[in-house]
């Protein structure tokens, strides 16, 4: 259905326009001494108004032709036989109308060969212009329908996102954190119970923090805190963390799981194969307008056999690349003994000031 | 019966003595908490059951019974993994689950007691399952014991490995290391993308492979980033055909 006809107030509108051109041509009708002002707007009114509907079919010869498949001469030679035959329409509807306003007596205008041409001129450039109109609405509509899939898919990604993040929570970890849990009943009970109380808190934080968008550092800090503890109680004296914060730090934005994942890389490909375990050490500072964060292990020389391996570290380069463009920047590097990854964000603190914290 | 139980996890060691200690007929002879450990405890031991963790450090479960060739009396202990499950599965191999009941665990080691004490016959089927549940993993690094001595090989370093008998010798950044098994066994290994039988003896890393050279009309012989020269036989120069389809190697 055309646009402007299926909408009542568009359609309104639309038949307002034509009264106008209505007028218009009834005011050159007067100009050319052809009627009178009365005579000419009897005349030119209904006319308008039947050819408005006409001018309106334009709109399914534009959408036959989409913008994007037309070639030039097929779409010129089919919009100039759409324009001759609505300007000859036109033509036939004046010369039918007038006929008849004068067989029936209501009034009377003489048409000559002179304005009968000039009827079919003011028809045939009447449709083309139409035509044109068309395709301009046409393609603004296209402009808004690819704006509106644009807005759409970027909320399917972000979903798509926080998906992955929930999707994150290593179920290795869930189901050796459980097998820990069991263990403990019967040898401690109380470390039983605090362990489901830390693995409790730290599914807890990262259910809360993969919701949003950009969360404080200190908070992610936390959860990869919360995380260490549960992942103590299964390494033991093996795996022990340094974390070295600068304080302005502290409230800097970072998207949400950003250092936990790298966090369980450390002990997955690093500290757990070590016979002696080893130290996680992550330092954040600032300089100028970034924020750096360094996370660092040992790890063993040999190839390492832990199925993923590199997998994580390109998602979250992938990440940093979907929310910050070029303006991130993630590397990491094996040593003999170590293992490096360092990221590099825009510095971004929270809108509010400090009173929320406490 | 002596047992050893293979788990990095102190906790999870516990758990599984614990649940053994139900058992009066059961002797634990040995914990280890990494595969080199467990390579060596096997070897040495040699025990009628291992409690066998698949994640470990320094060597996966199935690395382990690759290098010690152990075909039977192993119960997996796994907490999640969708590959190795997936693989317990199509080869009827059974496993227990973290976090697992006393009762599966007692079900699990009757099933093994059940099997060993039908001796040879019914453990060779079992041996079998084994022995296909590690042909069809694909690795991305070779485990081999030497002299009591581990190596490890990335995959990506191979230059092109070589059948011997009933050996195979894996060549590497010019070392040659030799181990027990057959090359149509380490084919199913390796990636088809990136590794190509050319041969009935040989298998190479393509991403060695410099070009390909047609001596006289039967005989091709494929030019490695080395300098190596092997043989391709009509059937290898078939798989090796449609990669150079699209360029000037004719």
């Amino acid at each position: 259905m055309h646009p402007l006809i299926s909408d009542k107030r568009k359609l309104a509108s639309t038949i307002l326009v034509w009264l106008l051109l209505g007028v218009l041509t009834a005011k050159f009708m007067v100009l050319a001494n052809l009627a009178v002002w009365e005579t000419a707007l009897q005349f030119s009114l209904p006319v308008v108004v039947v050819f408005g509907f006409i001018a309106c079919s334009a709109f399914y010869v534009c959408t036959a032709l989409p913008i994007n498949k037309r070639r030039v001469i097929p779409t010129i030679i089919v919009f100039l036989f759409a324009s001759v035959f609505a300007g000859g329409t036109w033509l036939a509807l004046c010369l039918c109308w007038s006929s008849l306003a004068s067989t029936m007596g209501w009034w009377s205008i003489q048409l000559s060969e002179h304005t009968n041409t000039l009827l079919f001129s003011a028809g045939f450039c009447c449709y083309l212009i139409s035509l044109l109109l068309h395709d301009v609405l046409i393609a603004g509509d296209n402009v808004r329908k690819a704006e509106l899939n644009a807005a759409k898919s970027s909320i399917v990604a972000r979903e798509a996102e926080l998906q992955m993040l929930r999707a994150q929570i290593n179920p290795h970890f869930l189901f050796n954190s459980l097998n820990s849990i069991s263990a403990l009943t019967t040898i401690d009970g109380a470390a039983a119970r605090a362990m489901t109380i830390s693995l409790a808190q730290f599914f807890r934080q990262s259910l809360a923090l993969s919701t949003q968008e950009t969360i404080p550092l200190n908070q992610e800090i936390a959860l990869c805190t919360s995380f260490l503890e549960v992942e103590k109680t299964r390494f033991g004296s093996k795996l022990q963390h340094e974390f070295s914060i600068e304080e302005i730090a502290q409230t800097v934005l970072i998207p949400p799981m950003l250092l936990q994942p790298l966090i369980e890389n450390a002990i997955k490909h690093g500290i757990r194969d070590l016979s002696d375990g080893g130290v996680i050490k992550v330092e954040v500072f600032t300089r100028d307008k970034w924020l750096h964060i360094a996370i660092r292990n040992p790890c063993e020389h040999t190839p390492s056999n832990a199925i993923g391996n590199g997998l994580g570290l390109t998602n979250i380069k992938q990440r940093l690349i979907n929310i910050y463009a070029n303006q991130a920047r993630i590397r990491w590097d094996k040593t003999s003994s170590d293992f490096v990854v360092e990221i590099t964000l825009p510095l971004h603190y929270e809108a509010q000031p400090l009173e929320a914290t406490s | 019966m002596n047992v050893i139980i293979i788990d990095d996890e102190l906790l999870a060691r516990r758990l599984t003595r614990e649940y053994l200690s139900h058992h009066a007929d059961i002797n634990i002879i040995g914990e280890c908490e990494n595969g080199l450990q467990a390579v060596t405890a096997i070897a040495e031991l040699n025990p009628d059951l291992v409690f066998l963790d698949i994640h470990m450090p320094k060597m996966s479960g199935l690395e382990v019974l690759d290098v010690t060739g152990r075909k039977s009396g192993v119960i997996f202990t796994t907490a999640y993994d969708e590959y190795a499950l997936k693989a317990f599965e199509l080869h009827a191999v059974d496993y227990l689950l973290k976090p697992f009941s006393q009762e599966r665990f007692d079900a699990a080691l009757n099933q093994a007691r059940h099997l060993l004490s039908l001796g040879q016959q019914l453990t060779s089927a079992q041996s079998n399952k084994i022995d296909q549940l590690i042909r069809h993993q694909q690795i991305d690094r070779i485990a081999i014991r030497d002299r009591g001595q581990m190596h490890f090989i990335a995959i990506e370093k191979i230059d092109y490995i070589e059948a011997q008998d009933d050996y195979i010798m894996i060549h590497s950044e010019g070392k040659s290391i030799l181990k027990t098994q057959a090359l149509s066994d380490i084919e199913t290994q390796l990636d088809p993308q990136k590794f190509i039988r050319i041969h009935r003896s040989y298998v190479i890393n393509l991403a060695q492979l410099n070009r390909i050279e047609r001596v006289t009309k039967d005989s091709v012989l494929a030019i490695l980033n080395s300098g190596k020269q092997l043989p391709i036989s009509r059937s290898g120069y078939e798989r090796l055909k449609p990669l150079f389809n699209n360029s000037t190697a004719h």
